[in-house]
């Protein structure tokens, strides 16, 4: 994704002018083709492009495997074909009467699943399709059974019964049309925590983005563009029947989006088109289908997990067109707006895992604007206590507040919209996404514009996706990576992801900043750079707190320093007063190394 | 209300839950679903009901080999869509790859055998032939059913109390910090796989002679293998009991009113609305693991 937008910002002309001709033939060529079938099979493929659109948004980029997107297609494609032939509606209220009804019923199964692993998911939809196949024959009085639904019209506009070429014609207007919602809503914010969803649902949640409304939103646009294709498969097709929905109709649409690259922008077109060629060139083998799907699907998740969208962005990569671009970089030191730091207090704070005590009577003060460490040996409890403070955890005792509220029972993304970002042990970045991109998603919680506006890609949201991308990459050149900001993320080295880590966190503007042990895993020159850095950071007033082992660091960086030590608080106050604390240098140290004259720095 | 459908229902709840209760076993070591679990319990059934039917082997003999053939498929299943899954650590790539395993299965089986419901006899001494005692029909095989399967939770039971059964609860529980202890995940992985085709293969020849042998046996029994194990509590073997026999008796008595495709929306309507009010299932525990 990231080389494809990549190329979209460089090539730029060229690139529309291919898109705009791309379009034209496939509004052309068709009609210059005579007979019917050609037409026939376009409109086809368009029904089935959207269906894959859809899909992809959910389970490439959200990591949310659909089985029932086949039920979602028959529920729009009935629905319209019943209010058309039984209740002789127009198609122009038909179609968003299916479009409501299949994101409605959709939603209201999703909804228990999203609160549970991914593969829940997967199942309830599948057993949501097994339902709906059941009633297609079964509901006789709705659907008329296996007889199906005859003689849907096709759609009028002021008296003028469409022709099957304009039927074409609005087809591949929509397609356009959901095409370019589902690009715009992939390269914004949306897109960017989508594909953090199945990996780093922590992250996603720590920068203030709710887990279970990402999931239904991107289900319900999907569940949407299934319902608009069935809408269109009722008018295209003139009769329906259950046998239009195999119960194998939705892993089809699977194998189509993993052929073509699950979570990439054109996975679905070059699913859909290369999914309809070559079965026209293998007709004779049409009786082993389920064998060539089943073996399809597993040796391409198995060996080209990317498909064929992935192999060919691989293969520009290599012939040299992946390169950064260096054109539009600042230069200089960044002027950063100073952020409110907000006060921590942490009070008498238990917490249990079974009958395993982790932390307690843990109580913590800090200043606004203050730098302070925890430290302690491995197994203390100093993690625990970030993700109590950050909401992942609940609390079995204590009160935690930040600013004056109290946040005790909030959850992990309530805590990000209030102020507080954090950085993990092991770098948490979205590897589908260049370092920039990564960034960005840390602004999540503050960003305005609406799922709408900017599917629409109305003004306003451009606007602000400008100014956030331009702050990004000023937070970006704070921590020295912004010539790093188009590499993908998964190629930063690990000393520079840890960097990527905090510019995400800062970019957040939060009143209340965690680092969790930022040193580990970095070179001497690394570390410097890193004492400096926190250094900058807490002059922009916001207060800190570093979990870290590397007692020089924190010496010379905080004002006070809190030492834990199997789960308890063992002693707190000034570095120099703590480090040299005989209980501290002991559960450091051990008692002999103390008897023999060490040093504890 | 009749007690006999009552009965019934109990007793094919039995078998979802065993199906249930095989795909915990899959799901603790490797903490994946096997999506083709219910094709494996198919491919038992029907390979024993061509063995008998073509053969003519001895009912035990036929039996004994549709296990082998259950356990040496789940076996190589492993090595083929798991393992390369849980190395590269892509999330959703299992469930394709068991998709497509499943996918295989099924298209390879129904040209084998041919799409027609095949009937098993029970093996002797049991039959299906009707007994009444009181208000209550019922025959010798479904007691069968019901004293099997409250062995095999027991015995699965019992098995998580010993060494072995805690390594295997510890990798469910982290698979990291497992491995830091010394437990391999992968070597119990692939044996929880030959363990769970075993059971497969029992559960496929035990639901044969109720159900009839066809290829519709593997995408029922993975639906309802998921909805017991989802009401149950993933990983909890007596919460798939009881899901799976209430889940039959709302299954036989819907049944018994409506007709079968309103009787699948019945059934999945209570597990939605279950999941909606106890996401983790009713003997479930919500797993806190954060970073």
């Amino acid at each position: 994704m990231a080389a494809v937008q990549g190329a979209q910002s460089r090539g730029g002309h060229s690139l529309i002018v291919g898109s705009l001709v791309f379009v034209a033939a496939l509004g052309v060529l068709p009609m210059l083709v005579r007979g019917e079938y050609v037409l026939f099979l376009c409109t086809q493929i368009g029904i089935y492009y959207l269906i894959a659109l859809g899909l992809n948004l959910l389970s490439g980029y959200g990591g949310q495997i659909s089985l029932g997107h086949g039920a979602l297609v028959a529920i729009g494609a009935y629905a319209v074909a019943i209010s058309m032939v039984d209740y002789k509606l127009s198609f122009w209220l038909a179609a968003p009467l299916a479009l409501a009804l299949t994101a409605g019923a959709g939603a209201l199964m999703a909804l228990p699943a999203f609160r549970l692993s991914t593969w829940y998911f997967a199942l309830v939809t599948l057993g949501f399709a097994n339902v709906v196949g059941g009633l297609l024959t079964e509901w006789r009085g709705l659907t008329h059974g296996f007889a199906g639904v005859v003689g849907i019209p096709k759609p009028a506009l002021f008296g003028h019964v469409l022709t099957q070429g304009e039927l074409y014609w609005l087809m591949l207007a929509t397609c356009l049309g959901a095409f370019l919602v589902v690009r715009n809503l992939v390269a914004s914010r949306f897109g960017r925590a989508l594909l953090g969803l199945h990996e780093h649902a922590v992250l996603v949640q720590g920068v203030g983005a709710s887990l279970v409304r990402l999931k239904m939103q991107a289900f319900v646009i999907s569940a949407v563009l299934a319902g608009l294709a069935g809408a269109f498969m009722a008018v295209h097709k003139t009769v329906i029947t259950p046998d239009d929905f195999p119960t194998d109709l939705s892993t089809f649409f699977l194998l189509v989006i993993v052929l073509g690259g699950m979570g990439r922008l054109h996975g679905a077109l070059i699913g859909t088109l290369v999914f309809f060629i070559v079965p026209e060139l293998l007709a004779a083998l049409h009786d082993w289908r389920l064998l060539i799907y089943g073996t399809a699907l597993l040796l391409l998740i198995l060996f080209a997990p990317g498909g064929l969208a992935g192999g060919l962005e691989s293969l520009a990569r290599r012939l040299g067109r992946g390169g950064t671009a260096a054109a539009d970089e600042p230069s200089g030191s960044p002027e950063l707006q100073r952020i409110d730091g907000a006060a921590l207090k942490v009070q008498s704070v238990s917490k249990h895992f079974g009958g395993v005590s982790a932390l307690s009577d843990v109580t913590l003060e800090l200043a606004p604007g203050t730098v302070h460490a925890i430290v302690g040996p491995n197994g203390s409890g100093k993690t625990t206590l970030l993700n109590l403070i950050s909401g992942y955890y609940p609390l079995n005792g204590g009160s935690i507040s930040i600013g004056g509220r109290d946040v005790a029972g909030l959850s992990a993304s309530h805590i990000a919209r209030i102020g507080v970002r954090r950085t993990f042990q092991t770098p948490k970045l979205i590897a589908e996404l260049d370092v920039l991109e990564n960034v960005m998603l840390g602004a999540y919680s503050d960003e305005t514009r609406s799922l709408a506006a900017i599917g629409l890609g109305l003004p306003g949201a451009r606007r602000e996706a400008r100014e956030r991308t331009a702050e990004a990459m000023r937070y970006l050149q704070f921590v020295g990576l912004h010539k790093r900001a188009h590499d993908p993320a998964g190629e930063v080295p690990h000393g520079q992801q840890r960097l990527v880590e905090i510019a995400r966190a800062l970019v957040g503007r939060p009143s209340l900043l965690m680092l969790d042990e930022p040193a580990a895993g970095l070179s001497l020159s690394e570390l410097d750079g890193l004492a400096t850095l926190v250094n900058e950071i807490a002059k922009l007033g916001t207060t800190v707190v570093i979990v870290e082992h590397h007692l020089e660091l924190v010496a010379n960086l905080c004002r006070s320093v809190t030492v834990l030590e199997g789960g308890r608080i063992l002693a707190s106050g000034t570095p120099a007063a703590v480090f040299n604390d005989e209980k501290v240098m002991a559960a450091y140290m051990g008692k002999r190394a103390i008897a023999a004259g060490g040093e504890p720095t | 209300m009749d007690v006999s459908i009552v009965f019934n229902g109990l007793v094919a709840g039995c078998l979802y839950a065993l199906a249930g209760i095989s795909m915990n076993m899959l799901y603790r070591p490797t903490n994946t679903f096997n999506f083709a679990q219910g094709d494996l319990i198919m491919i038992a059934a029907m390979t024993c009901a061509a063995l008998l039917g073509v053969t003519k082997l001895p009912w035990y003999l036929a039996a004994v080999l549709a296990i082998v053939l259950a356990a040496a498929i789940s076996f190589v299943e492993y090595f083929v869509a798991i393992a390369p899954m849980i190395r590269r650590r892509h999330g959703v790539g299992w469930i394709i790859s068991t998709l497509s395993v499943s996918l295989i299965l099924q298209d390879i089986v129904g040209k084998a055998f041919g799409p027609d419901p095949r009937k098993v006899d029970p093996p002797p001494p049991f039959t299906t032939d009707l007994q009444t005692l009181g208000p209550l029909e019922f025959n010798s095989y479904q007691v069968l059913v019901l004293v099997f399967t409250g062995l095999m939770v027991a015995v699965t039971g019992w098995f998580y109390t010993r060494r072995t059964g805690k390594a295997v609860n510890a990798i469910a529980e982290d698979r990291e910090a497992a491995l830091l202890r010394g437990i391999d995940p992968n070597r119990l992985a692939w044996m929880s796989f030959l363990i769970g085709g075993v059971a497969a293969g029992v559960i496929g020849i035990l639901a044969a002679p109720m159900l009839y042998a066809s290829t519709g046996l593997g995408p029922l029994l993975v639906i309802k293998g998921f909805e017991v194990v989802a009401v149950g509590g993933v990983g909890s073997n007596r919460g798939a009991l009881i899901a799976g026999c209430v889940l039959g008796v709302v299954e036989a008595v819907s049944g018994a009113t409506l007709s079968p495709g309103y009787q699948n929306a019945a059934t999945f309507a209570v597990v939605l609305a279950i999941l909606l009010v106890r996401p983790a299932g009713v003997f479930g525990t919500a797993t806190a693991r954060a970073v």
